[in-house]
């Protein structure tokens, strides 16, 4: 939400302070600033309001905030208007329960025009478009007092408004901007006999204020927020009425909000009243009563926050105290347990006054962590041990022939709402997952791979309650087959359990041979080594392929035999390691007339073009 | 000549490995292959008509190439060496942690040595579990912070915070006790370089009688103060979440610009970094935790942008795209 700092000053005249000092403070106690700029002379504070805080998409709200925290009186815009002595009353009826509290009033000949400049400057730094004054004005007072407010031009529709719910009264409904929505029979509209006028959320054109409009009606209304946080989804339609409306906001606000607005278009737009006040609140808002003792704020903070200063900031917010009881004001519809009190008070006092390093201490409590997490570290630290490098992939799967789904097709559990909807399954099999990564590695010509990935399979079981099941897999892949079966025989010794029996063992797919074991029932079984070593931490780079690694070979001759490590080290240094993927020798050749000794090296280069990578290789490997 | 093109395109889309492309190539585009083949009998071919056939068998080997291109792109492809020799030297192998599990264990390492336990739960939840235990009833507009991805709507889900395992460990032990969680979370959004619809969230939760804010923020800056370094700049600021209160909210100094503002921070000096509270009363009873008598705290943060920062990492997608490597030995 935008907050104009001129503006903000029609509630705090005595606001002074720097506006990177009002950015940090807002911060700090709970409306984070994510910006401030200067735009057309005005200081404009960008705020991210919290969900809870309905009365802060207001400026009056966020004023009454910073009152308390500059311990500034608050001071309300004046107003003009006063209830009027005409007899007529509006022929507005309320069918709907969703309605929480309407106040309206008529005014009859409005001259409607351009707005003044310092509106039009004031709704287009709130990001939206000037349309004239009435309708200016009525945005303007809802973002002073943060309730949504809407006039109605009475020649298009007449003075007898019903506020009901649609009950498939119409199905398309064309706003003031044109678009055409599509009604559900519980959406909350606001009609006349003939048709609707408006929804809770974004008023319609039939009964929109253009130049030539004289008679209105203007409504300030709260409704139930379930049904316009429904209404908001099932018409797909998002409006800055909506998102506040969706809020807890307060009933007994709407008056300021609607003296406001009334003054305002007396004051810019002519007109006089012409029916006496509507006000529907069926059944007033009581706020709670709260228990709260003056030394919780301490004993929740850490710190000693005197008891004097707790009851002040209470106050000071509105609240109502007698004795240990406090009532908070209607405005704050987020306060309602001691613990909402006490956060009050901490944030007022200053949570950066709580120090940052007394951390807890240790204490010796019973070991809770599942026996499966430590069985995946063993595993983890054994895999790694054994040359094989840890992936991770998505979970969701692809519908396609590459899918390796052992519990059946029928079984595979899928995603109702993914928007990447390419991928909609749960895999069945880590197999899966590594198929693609042989993939991968493949379009990259990654040498010599051999990796593992622990994680989550998922399946349907219909007997059990909970059909959705998942259980935890490993997954090897080995370029040599061979070597693979070498290697869970050694797993299998250090972890004192036989891991070829386990199900599903090695697998073939597309010519690739893999190992998986589902893990969750192993740690059942007698004899297995899990010793917990979840400290062992293991550092190491990984790099982020971008381009092929390049494989180059190179025959070198040396007239005495060549200690292989260290030939291979000897040719590491002469490379930025920026560019070294990896360096083997995949041949010896010992010729005797004349006696010479013949290494084939091999070269793996990345971040290299091909160009690039063969003068490099040039450079080590003929000294060019 | 009329070789059938459309037998050997079905041959070629049927292929699902690279080996078995680079045969079908051979066997048509080889130095003694199918259109080679037919390509030495042009002379055979009567005067008049050797450009025809000329063309013909050019464009013929055109779209097999293209068919070849297209499969390749679709194909598994095989590990380069497992057709090359194996090698007679190399420096010694070593296998690697995937970054995620490291700074995972990392955070475990130093929660363990204040006594916590680590914690897991499933990944497909309840909504009762990943909302309605964590204070967020049905339509609630805290809901919007999180678009979920749903398996069953609107009972089962993929959980979409790390709190919902906070739900889980409450309702399973009793108090005290201290826990921390490494957790894959998973949220409705696009994939791109710099979002993901999977994140890696990292959770601690403690209850135990007489915990403090002070407790809370003074881990959390401990947490903080060992991934990033002791100079590391934290603010703790309130904050909204529905499953704790009072909440808290660490937004740590921007490193690129020392808090003056910069597009990383998107001006505003400070980045934020997660989210953190004392259990709101709520939240323990529906678990059956008496607030009377326990208190407990919880803080979350997301894994993927730091480590992404740590590893030199430019595209979110790395860690669980397969282009993610290591190099195999050790130079």
């Amino acid at each position: 939400m935008k907050l104009i700092l001129s503006h903000l000053q029609q509630f705090l005249p005595d606001l002074s302070y720097p506006p990177e000092k009002i950015r940090d403070d807002l911060s700090m106690i709970g409306h984070f600033c994510n910006y401030y700029e200067k735009v057309e002379g005005e200081i404009v504070f960008d705020l991210d309001i919290k969900v809870n805080r309905g009365d802060c998409l207001g400026y009056y709200g966020l004023a009454r905030d910073l009152s308390v925290y500059y311990n500034l009186p608050l001071q309300l815009p004046n107003t003009i208007f006063s209830a009027t002595n005409t007899n007529y009353e509006l022929p507005i009826k309320v069918t709907s329960p969703d309605v929480t509290r309407i106040m309206s009033i008529k005014i009859s000949n409005v001259k409607v025009g351009s707005s003044p400049d310092w509106l039009i400057k004031f709704i287009k730094l709130h990001n939206i478009n000037s349309v004239n004054n009435l309708v200016d004005l009525t945005n303007y007072a809802m973002f002073l007092y943060g309730i949504p407010s809407h006039a109605f031009d009475t020649t298009k529709c007449t003075d007898n408004i019903i506020w009901e719910n649609n009950h498939g009264k119409t199905t398309n409904f064309t706003t003031l901007d044109g678009t055409i929505l599509k009604l559900y029979p519980e959406n909350l509209v606001i009609s006349n006999p003939d048709k609707v006028l408006s929804t809770d959320l974004v008023g319609g054109k039939n009964s929109g204020i253009t130049d030539t409009t004289t008679d209105i009606i203007i409504e300030v209304a709260i409704y139930n927020r379930v049904r316009v946080r429904r209404d908001s989804k099932q018409l797909k339609t998002v409006t800055e009425a909506s998102i506040r409306l969706e809020k807890d906001l307060d009933p007994d606000t709407i008056p300021l909000g609607f003296n406001c607005l009334a003054s305002l278009i007396l004051k810019h737009c002519s007109g006089q009243i012409s029916s006496s006040l509507f006000d529907y609140y069926p059944q007033k808002t009581v706020p709670p009563t709260i228990a709260f003792s003056s030394n919780k704020p301490s004993q929740y903070s850490g710190i000693d926050i005197p008891s004097e200063y707790s009851f002040e900031v209470l106050k000071h917010l509105g609240c109502t105290i007698s004795d240990s009881l406090v009532t908070p004001p209607s405005i704050r519809k987020d306060l309602t347990l001691e613990e909402d009190l006490i956060e009050e008070v901490v944030r007022f006092w200053g949570y950066n006054k709580i120090p940052t390093n007394q951390p807890l201490q240790y204490e010796k409590l019973s070991d809770i962590t599942p026996k499966i997490l430590s069985l995946i570290e063993l595993l983890k630290d054994n895999l790694v041990a054994l040359g094989y490098d840890e992936v991770r992939s998505w979970p969701l799967v692809q519908d396609n022939s590459n899918s390796v789904n052992p519990f059946g097709l029928d079984n595979i559990i899928r995603t109702q709402n993914s928007i990447n909807s390419e991928f909609p399954n749960l895999r069945q099999s880590l197999i899966t997952s590594l198929l693609e990564q042989i993939a991968q590695y493949g379009r990259y010509k990654l040498p010599k791979t051999q990796y593992f990935e622990i994680g989550k399979i998922f399946y349907l079981d219909r007997q059990q309650k909970n059909p959705y099941q998942e259980k935890y897999s490993v997954a090897l892949y080995h370029n040599n087959p061979d070597t693979l079966i070498d290697n869970i025989k050694t797993l299998s010794k250090r972890l004192s359990i036989n891991l070829i029996d386990q199900k599903p063992g090695l697998f073939i797919k597309n010519g690739f041979h893999f190992f998986e074991i589902y893990l969750d029932h192993l740690v059942e079984l007698p004899g297995l080594i899990s010793t917990p070593n979840m400290q062992n931490v293991i550092k190491n780079s990984a790099y982020e392929l971008t381009s092929q690694i390049i494989t180059l070979d190179a025959n070198v001759v040396f007239s005495e035999k060549q200690d292989p490590q260290q030939l291979l080290q000897t040719y590491v240094a002469k490379i930025n390691p920026q560019y070294l993927w990896n360096l083997v020798i995949l041949d010896v050749y010992e010729d005797s007339a004349p006696k010479q000794f013949k290494y084939t090296v091999r070269a793996y280069y990345y971040n290299l073009d091909d160009k690039s990578a063969k003068k490099l290789h040039q450079q080590v490997f003929s000294g060019e | 000549m009329n070789p059938n093109l459309d037998q050997i395109k079905s041959e070629i889309l049927a292929v699902q490995t690279s080996p078995e492309l680079e045969d079908l190539r051979i066997k048509y585009l080889g130095r003694n292959g199918l259109i080679n083949g037919l390509f030495s009998k042009i002379g055979e071919q009567p005067v008049e008509k050797r450009k025809d056939y000329g063309q013909q068998l050019n464009t013929i080997k055109k779209q097999i190439e293209e068919l070849l291109a297209i499969q390749s792109t679709k194909v598994t492809t095989v590990d380069t060496l497992v057709q090359e020799p194996e090698s007679l030297f190399s420096l010694p192998k070593v296998g690697h942690l995937h970054p995620i599990t490291q700074t995972e264990r990392e955070l475990n390492a130093l929660f363990k040595k204040l006594g916590f336990s680590v914690y897991d739960s499933p990944i497909i939840e309840t909504d009762e579990f990943n909302f309605q235990r964590l204070n967020v009833p049905l339509d609630h507009p805290a809901r919007d912070m999180q678009d979920t991805i749903y398996i069953n709507e609107p009972t089962y889900l993929l959980r979409t915070q790390g709190s919902t395992i906070e739900s889980r460990l409450l309702s399973q032990q009793k108090p005290p006790f201290r826990c921390a969680f490494p957790g894959i979370v998973y949220r409705n959004e696009k994939v791109n370089k710099s979002n993901h619809f999977i994140f890696h969230h990292y959770q601690a939760v403690v209850v135990d009688k007489n915990i403090t804010m002070k407790d809370l923020i003074g881990t959390m800056d401990l947490m903080f103060k060992t991934l990033y370094g002791p100079s590391a700049i934290v603010r703790y600021r309130c904050k909204y979440y529905p499953e704790v209160e009072p909440g808290v909210g660490p937004d740590m100094q921007c490193f690129n610009c020392n808090g003056t503002g910069c597009t990383l921070c998107k001006h505003a000096g400070w980045i934020e970094m997660g989210g953190s509270g004392m259990i709101h009363p709520n939240v323990l009873e529906s678990a059956g935790i008496n607030p009377k008598i326990w208190r407990g705290f919880a803080f979350g943060m997301g894994l993927d942008r730091w480590v992404m920062a740590k590893f030199g990492i430019t595209d979110i997608r790395t860690f669980l795209g397969g282009n993610l490597a290591y190099k195999p030995n050790i130079l």
